[in-house]
């Protein structure tokens, strides 16, 4: 590994703790980090401290960092399979396509009265944003311009969007409140329960798709270089789509559609590490992403506390003024 | 090494036919060229060929087995693919795009281990980009990008690579050199290549066998650079009107007058793969870049080598006749004796002998093709590439090694494009440099330093070595200044070479000697005629003191010599006219009637007699009336009698009568026969060559002089026909003269230069 890697990741892995112990210590209820690290050690659930640290913001604060982490990892991926610097589970609609059906869910649930499973959301999730995926990626193959696949993935979160509407109006009133609440982005309400759901898919999928970092070397040269060099591509890409869409399911499933942080990440990444190594790209999105995402959060809750603001909007306000630099960027300096 | 070929095969998108009746195989160590107009369908060819794309109809066979049932890992490792799409993934270094290729070596994540490393490493070396190993690929020129994208090709190991129009961002040099490069990989590796090319000149240099697309999709015509490049038909094929036909083809004009032999067969053998390239350039002309060449040849040839010189372009007005009657550079006559080899016209392919300020007399290999003016012929060069690259591609089928010499200056700016000389022509054989800047004429750190600031990154990373030549005096003084050089420059400096003297002749010397007007104790006149030839028949007297040898020019210079010779010469009817009219004929005549010694040699001699008559129209037809100095008679025939020649002098009487008995050696060219008229004559030299007649001595063998013995009796009997005394102590033969002469500058250059430096630049291992 180079030193500049090998200091990066160092900071990184500095930055996503000091991060995290600055999510637990902070909320609602004043805790000060030398109490928060008493309780943390102590593992006292019995006390109102310790309840707080342990049953609400930890798990809050494991959510962030591990959907923020997916989400980057997710962006990176539909951005190799896209070749295009500013794909992402937002933009794209893919995030919106994961929200439709899970808003649907949601709204029979109630209607028809059984019990939502953390699971159930992850699946649904993943079927909406198969299929919004799967419509891009039809799109795409009609359009090889980069900005018009960018505005198709918008149109089609607009329509996602407008047929959430449309469920959401059939939907009762105090249905409507949590759907809008978790319709903007948030991790205020995730459980252990959640987590034990939330975990090993984020960590099975993230840890998965760095197999297919051998295949994203060659890939990035085109695709029809990565056949002559022997990799099966119809298989190769299913992969990945399956892969980005079962991270990015999986973070709107329990935190909604945030936004962003899949274009952000990895953009951040490859100018910090100045590489386009798949695998760096993918250690660091995610490392990025979680620090990201508990950034946001943190300052979700602490810039107007006690009001709390949705991580959306944190991720908006950080997130797009970097795409955007990125966007003036690459079309002064292209290159033919 | 396996082929991969197809067998009635329809190639196309969704069962649709783009291309039909597909017949081609890739086959080890050719080169395969796919030509036709745009939109013909050769990328889909190539798709085809590469199993990315399935065939519409028929099959891509490979080793006998259908590639689309092949595994794809076996396919990756058979076949390698490179294209012109370019996707530049950032950040990457050219050791990392290049590693890409490695996929099917490498483990689940890829991980380049040690072997891939070496892998990589070598296939840098092998397409010369091995100093960009750790550059940002994004960052590179178009060249540099497309030779590391070869590379990557070359480091999945395959027996045949596919590449889709592989110069096509590339400016002229760079094409040339990319080709080469190509060549090289069929040659070295003996990989199989199929490749679309856009420039027929490219095809023209590099292909073994050409397919012809055509428009409508059909595989017109298959077969070898010559059975295909007629230009009729390539017309018909592209259907081209002129003028789109010269924008789509760019620099290369395929129509227009072209020499049978400018369109070479490239010839695919294991022989000249092992050819080595060295090349010496000068900061000016006339830095003694022939001298060094002539050494450096020398040295390898005592080292073992088989060396050949070469220089792609000179432009003199003397030239040197062949035997083959072609004519070349005189100085690399010269470095082929320092190569003990005979020379030929490859050796020097292109000569300009400049006929007023702005134009000249093109002579391609050793034929005239016509006259141009300059900027003329800077158009017209760019077509002679392929006549170059043949050159030398033949002259390495003898070789080891082929030593180039450049021509001016690498740096004058204004003539870079196109060159074919200096840079250009090192790139196109892929040549180490050596620069070598004249101390003598002053601002050498100036000249070498400017050089190679004026010269591309690509050029000057060519440059392995500088030379600091013709210096005098104390080297201690100069070391702080190679010192600095070395610092500035980033280039070694190879030698600081003295000034030496040597008789060689080249072409510098040559018009040297011609104004040398200096006095001896014996003078030796020799008549300028004006189509003068064979000038090293009286080389052997310079080495002896005391004896001055001067060419005359005008008839009122004929008097006071001790000897008189009338030299050979290419046309005699042409210059005993002129002597008539000038007025030499009576001062010849006079000097002859004082009773000094003259001596015709060749053409000389055939000028001596009493008639030489033309029936055959060998020097433009008619009889004229000789000097009448012997009483011979010559007929000019059609048959050219060419021989070595050994002998003695019979019965000279006069003042030369000494020579009798004495043997030489030396060769005939001449297209005359030359009989006694009348009695009177007596046998000059033996084997009816030579007549004489008193003090009238006429002989056609060239060398006549070069023995030793000769060269000494000659002289001391001038010399005491005058009362004066030469000493002859050390006076050698022509031929150990110049033997001596060579090795002389041989040791000198092997003192002065760090040998192991060029050898290291050369990339040869020496066998000592």
């Amino acid at each position: 590994m180079k030193r500049r890697e090998v200091v990066l990741y160092a900071i990184l892995v500095a930055l996503v703790s000091t991060l995290a112990l600055l999510n637990l210590a902070s909320g609602s209820a004043k805790l000060t980090l030398s109490e928060t690290s008493r309780v943390l050690f102590s593992h006292d659930v019995s006390s109102v401290e310790g309840a707080i640290v342990w049953n609400i913001r930890t798990p809050r604060m494991v959510a962030a960092a591990l959907l923020g982490g997916a989400l980057a990892l997710s962006g990176y991926l539909l951005q190799a399979f896209f070749v295009n610097p500013i794909a992402g589970p937002y933009v794209l609609g893919i995030s919106s396509g994961a929200k439709l059906v899970v808003a649907t869910l949601l709204v029979a649930s109630c209607r028809y009265g059984f019990a939502l499973h953390s699971s159930m959301m992850v699946s649904a999730a993943f079927v909406g944003a198969t299929i919004a995926t799967t419509l891009v990626i039809l799109v795409a193959r009609k359009v090889r311009n980069m900005a018009i696949l960018i505005v198709c993935g918008v149109m089609i979160g607009y329509v996602c969007s407008a047929a959430t509407e449309l469920i959401v109006a059939f939907a009762d009133d105090s249905n409507i409140v949590n759907l809008h609440n978790w319709s903007l982005g948030s991790f205020s309400a995730i459980s252990w329960d959640d987590l034990r759901c939330l975990v090993p898919v984020v960590v099975v999928g993230s840890c998965s798709v760095f197999f297919l970092s051998k295949g994203i070397r060659a890939y990035l040269y085109g695709e029809e270089y990565a056949q002559s060099v022997g990799i099966n591509l119809p298989v190769f890409r299913l992969l990945l789509v399956v892969g980005s869409s079962l991270l990015s399911a999986t973070v709107t499933a329990f935190a909604g559609p945030i936004s962003f942080i899949g274009i952000a990440a990895p953009h951040v990444t490859r100018r910090a590490f100045r590489t386009s190594e798949p695998g760096t790209m993918m250690a660091g999105s995610f490392l990025v992403g979680a620090a990201f995402c508990l950034l946001s959060d943190w300052l979700a809750r602490r810039l107007f506390a006690p009001k709390e603001l949705s991580v959306s909007t944190i991720t908006a306000i950080i997130g797009a003024p970097i795409v955007l630099s990125m966007l003036l960027e690459r079309k002064g300096g292209r290159r033919a | 090494m396996r082929e991969l070929r197809t067998d009635a095969l329809d190639a196309g998108y969704d069962g649709v036919a783009l291309v039909s009746g597909i017949e081609l195989a890739a086959r080890p160590g050719k080169i395969v060229a796919l030509v036709g107009p745009n939109g013909a369908g050769k990328s889909t060819i190539l798709r085809t060929l590469a199993g990315t794309l399935a065939p519409v109809k028929g099959v891509v066979l490979f080793d006998g087995a259908e590639l689309t049932k092949m595994k794809l890992s076996e396919r990756a490792k058979a076949l390698a693919v490179m294209t012109t799409r370019r996707a530049d993934a950032e950040y990457a270094t050219c050791y990392d795009v290049v590693g890409v290729g490695r996929y099917q070596f490498t483990g689940i994540f890829g991980r380049l281990g040690e072997s891939d490393a070496r892998a990589i490493d070598d296939a840098l070396r092998l397409v010369g980009a091995f100093e960009l190993r750790d550059a940002d690929f994004s960052r590179l020129s178009d060249g540099q990008k497309q030779r590391v994208l070869l590379a990557r090709a070359l480091v999945q190991e395959p027996e045949i690579m596919l590449l889709d129009e592989p110069t096509s961002y590339l400016d002229v040099g760079g094409k040339l050199d990319f080709v080469a490069t190509l060549k090289k990989l069929a040659r070295e590796r003996g990989i199989g290549v199929v490749a679309a090319l856009h420039e027929l000149e490219l095809v023209r240099t590099v292909a073994d066998e050409v397919v012809c697309v055509t428009k409508d999709g059909r595989i017109d015509r298959t077969g070898t650079v010559a059975e295909i490049f007629q230009s009729e038909y390539l017309k018909k094929l592209f259907d081209a009107r002129s003028d789109a036909f010269d924008t789509t083809y760019g620099f290369m004009t395929p129509s227009g007058p072209q020499r049978a032999n400018a369109s070479p067969r490239v010839c695919v053998g294991n022989r000249s793969s092992r050819v080595k390239r060295l090349m010496v350039q000068g900061t000016m002309s006339s830095a003694g870049k022939s001298l060094i060449v002539a050494g450096l040849c020398r040295i390898l040839r005592q080292d073992g080598f088989r060396v050949a010189p070469f220089k792609s372009q000179n432009m003199a007005l003397n030239s040197f006749v062949t035997e083959d009657g072609l004519e070349m550079g005189r100085a690399q006559v010269m470095q082929a004796e320092a190569c003990g080899i005979k020379p030929s016209v490859l050796m020097n392919p292109i000569l300009l002998k400049p006929t007023d300020d702005c134009g000249s007399q093109v002579i391609v290999n050793g034929a005239v093709v016509g006259n141009m003016r300059a900027r003329e012929y800077f158009e017209y060069k760019t077509r002679l590439t392929p006549t170059i690259l043949s050159a030398v591609e033949k002259l390495g089928e003898t070789s080891d090694v082929i030593v180039l010499e450049g021509a001016g200056s690498p740096a004058e700016i204004n003539l870079k494009r196109n060159d074919i000389v200096n840079m250009g022509m090192a790139r196109l054989v892929d040549a180490p440099v050596l620069l070598v800047g004249d101390i003598d004429r002053g601002g050498v750190f100036a000249q070498l330093l400017g050089t190679l600031e004026l010269l591309e990154p690509d050029e000057r990373a060519r440059v392995k070595g500088l030379i600091v030549n013709k210096f005098r005096g104390d080297k201690t003084i100069l070391d702080p200044g190679v010192a600095e050089l070395e610092k500035r420059g980033g280039v070694p400096v190879a030698g600081v070479i003295p000034y030496m003297t040597l008789t060689l002749a080249d072409e510098d010397s040559l018009t040297e000697r011609f104004e040398r007007r200096g006095r001896g104790l014996v003078n030796i006149g020799v008549v300028q005629l004006s189509h003068l030839s064979n000038f090293t028949d009286f080389d052997v007297f310079e080495q002896v003191k005391g004896v001055a040898v001067t060419y005359v020019k005008r008839p009122e210079e004929t008097r006071g010599f001790d000897l008189l010779i009338l030299p050979g010469s290419k046309n005699t009817i042409a210059d005993v006219r002129r002597l008539r009219e000038s007025g030499f004929e009576s001062a010849i005549r006079a000097y002859a009637e004082s009773g000094a010694p003259v001596i015709g040699v060749c053409g000389g001699f055939q000028a001596l007699g009493e008639t030489i008559a033309d029936p055959d129209g060998v020097e433009g037809g008619g009889s004229i009336a000789g000097l009448g100095l012997l009483p011979v008679a010559t007929t000019l025939r059609t048959q050219k009698r060419r021989r070595q020649t050994t002998g003695s002098f019979v019965a000279p009487d006069g003042p030369l009568a000494s020579l009798a008995g004495l043997e030489f050696s030396g060769y005939e060219i001449h297209m005359g026969e030359t009989v006694a008229t009348r009695a009177g004559t007596s046998e000059f030299t033996s084997g009816a060559t030579g007549l004489c007649r008193g003090n009238v001595y006429g002989t056609y063998v060239h060398g006549v002089f070069d023995g030793e013995s000769v060269v000494k009796t000659l002289i001391a009997t001038l010399a005491s026909r005058k009362g004066v005394a030469v000493d002859l102590d050390g006076v050698v033969d022509y031929r150990t003269l110049r033997e001596r002469e060579y090795d002389r500058l041989a040791a000198t250059m092997r003192e002065h230069l760090n040998m192991a430096l060029i050898y290291d630049a050369l990339g040869v291992e020496r066998h000592d």
